[in-house]
């Protein structure tokens, strides 16, 4: 397999991916906000776009951070890269350059997505709320895996099509969980106690909610919330769950054996894996939950950074 | 299903048809389909507009859901477009079409033994039979070429000649040949896709003749060319990349063949042997079909600023570690000046008389052909040799005089790079106007696509037919407006 096609794999895997982490984050929050109850609370909008890592752009642009610009911001603004418009675009963009390599049906399913979301009216839209935008985007992006996974062959481009999916998600729900614990902490403190209410949203904006309350069988508490999104062996959202596909995926391509590593990004996925497998909750909120947190953030981008590496952008001795 | 008042009989799709005074591929007379056309017409005659339309916009939409677009470039930043799909077919009779057929087949062989030849001995330029300025002065001429022995003798592998029948006689003419990296093939199997998927009554009533083997062909032809024997062959497509107005193509191609696609930056020569670059290291290059342009190819080579190319690719094919399709160098047989000579290979390679003739053309480097150009400016057709895809033209009757005053001058002050030709009054296809709800006839011309093998040309029945969307256009290019039909090849007569 060419580089550049894996690279374009890995990158197209990651776009879908973000785009359609935007719009869930996006469509939970708006519509938990719109409850009366919250409206004067100090809930604010800007951690929305902290979880995007773009806050100094979006000063760029708005004064105040407010539903709509919010909205605006994370959704349609071309000068804004990580908007979900400009995500689906920039995976037709890399799904374009291999057209050849994956399926028509592939092909096809990317390019309707991408002309369905530039066919929308941002402000329309914007007065009509995210719930139809974000949809179509949710929708898009797990037909998307649907059709991958039924009509690409399961060869190495598959398996960078799945570690591009799930690096992404795992850094998604590693700053989501990050972000809303230092918002929720300090809406509760002034609220005077935890507001189920919100953690549901932070479940729901992962489509974890019902896996929540299956597991728990009690009242929301948000160091289960905080168990969940990290250390869930199957919640296909779960950091753990996110890193181990990564390894697995790694390791398909390599061909390196179970305990062992052939390049730098195996290590570090192991590496991470084995606290995600051996730590408990109470060892991670012991140690500090944002370290905790940050250091994985850090090793996950080591992880792509290798992966271009060893991959990618090697240097040739010719 | 429209509803109107008792005794009101909607407007047919054929109402108010006007044949012109141009050739019409459809009827002989007014109201009167030619034979092969006959159950198409009557099918159409009874389809409703509203019918019709709605049939217009699934094609349309499924163009634009499989991406099948092309880019211009007059905006500055290139700009997706659809190709524009006409739904009528042009219908081609087995008897007529075996005549294109053999008359391609001789022309194509007749280029390839020329470009052999001129790279070669130049028995041509000893004989006197063609000047060797003439060559030497082609912008595409490549000495560089001179001497090396290409894979199986093969220059021209894909050739699209375009063919136009003139309204005055009825009869196919040779417009230009393209055997440098002609294009379209694509459109041509795509429209077949789309207008079975729209139209699978039409066909029922018809025996048409397939296409779609055209990339087995193909990759069959490559394969043979692979200089550690076609079982080890790794095959490649080389392409300029998404911003190339034919990326579609590269793409369809390659998957059609199951050929990886590169970019020059995949690929890197070592030891005069090419390699492509993949996440288990260099693997080794045996073909490649090339859809860049020879100047771009190898950058030290040829223009040093090229992104596009691979450093060392001329070093490697010229040790024959590598094969390209097409040759480098054959844009010195497609070069517009040489084009009126193409009658005279004809005779001297393969001592046969041309069966499809050439537009009678006017090469502004003789002294007498100059000076009646400039003499008939207004009433010709006048291109620019070096130029390809309808830029640098033009048209005398529909030029204004200033456009014309300023050709003068350019033709003056480079005679050699202009050919003037008579305009020829296009056939005609009746072709859906939208605006109006009916149809109208437009100018066509037609492109098979020739694969040439060492041994015998294969050509897919029929062709990209090119028709001139705007009322009396006769530019029929995509980079100028033109949009396409399917190319219906019968089994039999009608």
């Amino acid at each position: 397999m060419l580089s550049r096609i894996a690279d374009s794999l890995y990158w197209l895997a990651r776009y879908i991916e973000r785009a359609e982490e935007t719009a869930r984050i996006l469509d939970v929050n708006y519509h938990m906000m719109l409850e009366q109850s919250y409206q004067s609370s100090r809930l604010r909008w800007d951690p929305l776009v902290a979880m995007a890592g773009e806050e100094q752009r979006f000063r760029q642009f708005y004064s105040e951070a407010t539903s709509r610009t919010v909205f605006e911001f994370l959704a349609f603004r071309s000068d804004n890269p990580s908007s979900v418009l400009q995500c689906v675009s920039k995976a037709r963009e890399n799904a374009r350059t291999i057209r050849d390599r994956i399926s028509r049906e592939m092909w096809e399913d990317i390019n309707g997505l991408f002309h369905s979301v530039f066919r929308y009216n941002p402000q329309q839209e914007i007065a009509a709320g995210p719930h139809r935008f974000c949809e179509t985007v949710r929708f898009g992006s797990h037909r998307f895996h649907g059709v991958a996974e039924a009509t690409l062959p399961h060869d190495e481009g598959w398996q960078f099509l799945r570690i591009g999916w799930f690096l992404e998600r795992a850094e998604t729900t590693a700053r989501l969980v990050d972000v809303q614990y230092q918002n929720l902490l300090e809406a509760s403190e002034e609220m005077d106690g935890a507001d189920s209410h919100l953690w549901m949203a932070v479940l729901k904006s992962v489509g974890a909610y019902e896996i929540y309350r299956r597991q728990y069988h009690s009242p929301i508490e948000p160091e289960k919330v905080a168990e969940l999104l990290i250390l869930h062996p199957q919640f296909p959202r779960s950091i753990r769950f996110s890193v181990t596909e990564v390894q697995s995926a790694l390791r398909e391509i390599s061909g390196s054996l179970a305990g062992t590593y052939a390049n730098e990004a195996e290590r570090l996925s192991g590496k991470v894996l084995e606290s995600l497998r051996y730590d408990k909750i109470e060892d991670i909120f012991d140690r500090g939950l944002r370290s905790h947190l940050s250091s994985l953030l850090k090793m996950c981008r080591a992880i792509g950074e290798d992966i271009a590496r060893t991959y990618f952008d090697y240097v040739v001795v010719a | 299903m429209s509803v109107l008042p008792a005794g009101v009989r909607e407007p047919g799709l054929f109402e108010n048809y006007d044949l012109g005074k141009f050739y019409d591929e459809m009827f002989s007379a007014p109201g009167v389909p030619r034979p092969h056309y006959a159950k198409i017409f009557r099918t159409l005659a009874a389809t409703a507009t509203g019918e019709f339309e709605e049939r217009r916009q699934l094609a349309d939409l499924s163009f634009l859901l499989q991406g099948i677009t092309f880019t211009v470039y007059n905006d500055g930043r290139g700009t997706e477009r659809l190709f524009p799909f006409d739904l009528i077919p042009r219908v081609i009779p087995h008897s007529e079409w075996d005549r294109i057929e053999r008359g391609l087949t001789q022309r194509v062989v007749a280029l390839n033994l020329f470009l052999k030849d001129v790279y070669g001995p130049q028995r041509i330029l000893k004989d006197r039979r063609i000047s060797r300025s003439l060559i030497y002065s082609c912008k595409h001429f490549r000495r560089e070429m001179i001497g090396i022995e290409v894979p199986r003798g093969i220059y021209t592998h894909i050739s699209g000649i375009d063919l136009v029948r003139d309204s005055k006689t009825g009869e196919f003419l040779v417009l230009e040949d393209n055997v440098r990296t002609p294009s379209g093939i694509s459109y041509v199997l795509e429209n077949r896709l789309v207008m079975t998927r729209t139209f699978p009554d039409a066909f029922q009533a018809y025996e048409v003749l397939p296409v779609n083997h055209y990339p087995a062909e193909l990759a069959e032809i490559l394969r043979s060319l692979s200089p550690r024997g076609e079982d080890n062959a790794q095959i490649v497509l080389l392409t300029p990349g998404i911003y190339n107005s034919a990326y579609f193509e590269h793409c369809f191609l390659a998957q059609q063949m199951g050929v990886e696609l590169v970019e020059g930056r995949d690929l890197i020569v070592d030891g005069g042997i090419v390699y492509m670059k993949t996440i288990h290291g260099l693997q080794r290059v045996d073909v490649i079909y090339r859809r860049v342009d020879d100047e771009y190819l190898d950058p030290p080579a040829f223009e040093p600023s090229s992104l596009l190319g691979v450093p060392g690719l001329m070093g490697a094919y010229r040790a024959g570690n590598v094969a390209l399709a097409n040759a480098i160098g054959n844009g010195v047989a497609d070069d517009k000046a040489i084009y009126s000579c193409v009658p005279t290979f004809i005779r001297y390679y393969l001592g046969e008389e041309p069966i499809l003739q050439n537009v009678k053309t006017y090469g502004c480097s003789r002294p007498q052909d100059l000076a009646e150009v400039l003499d008939r400016l207004p009433e010709l057709v006048v291109k620019s040799v070096g130029e390809s895809r309808g830029y640098g033209m033009l048209i005398g009757p529909t030029a204004s005089q200033e456009r014309i005053r300023e050709m003068r001058q350019r033709i003056k002050s480079d005679p050699r790079n202009y050919i003037a030709q008579p305009v020829i009054g296009l056939s005609r296809v009746p072709s859906y106007h939208a605006s109006a709800g009916r149809m109208a006839g437009r100018h066509v011309d037609l492109r098979p696509y020739c694969l040439y093998n060492g041994d015998k040309v294969i050509i897919v029945p029929g062709g990209l037919t090119r028709v001139a969307l705007q009322p009396d256009s006769l530019v029929v290019n995509s980079s100028q407006g033109g949009g396409s039909k399917d190319t219906w090849v019968l089994r039999g007569e009608n």
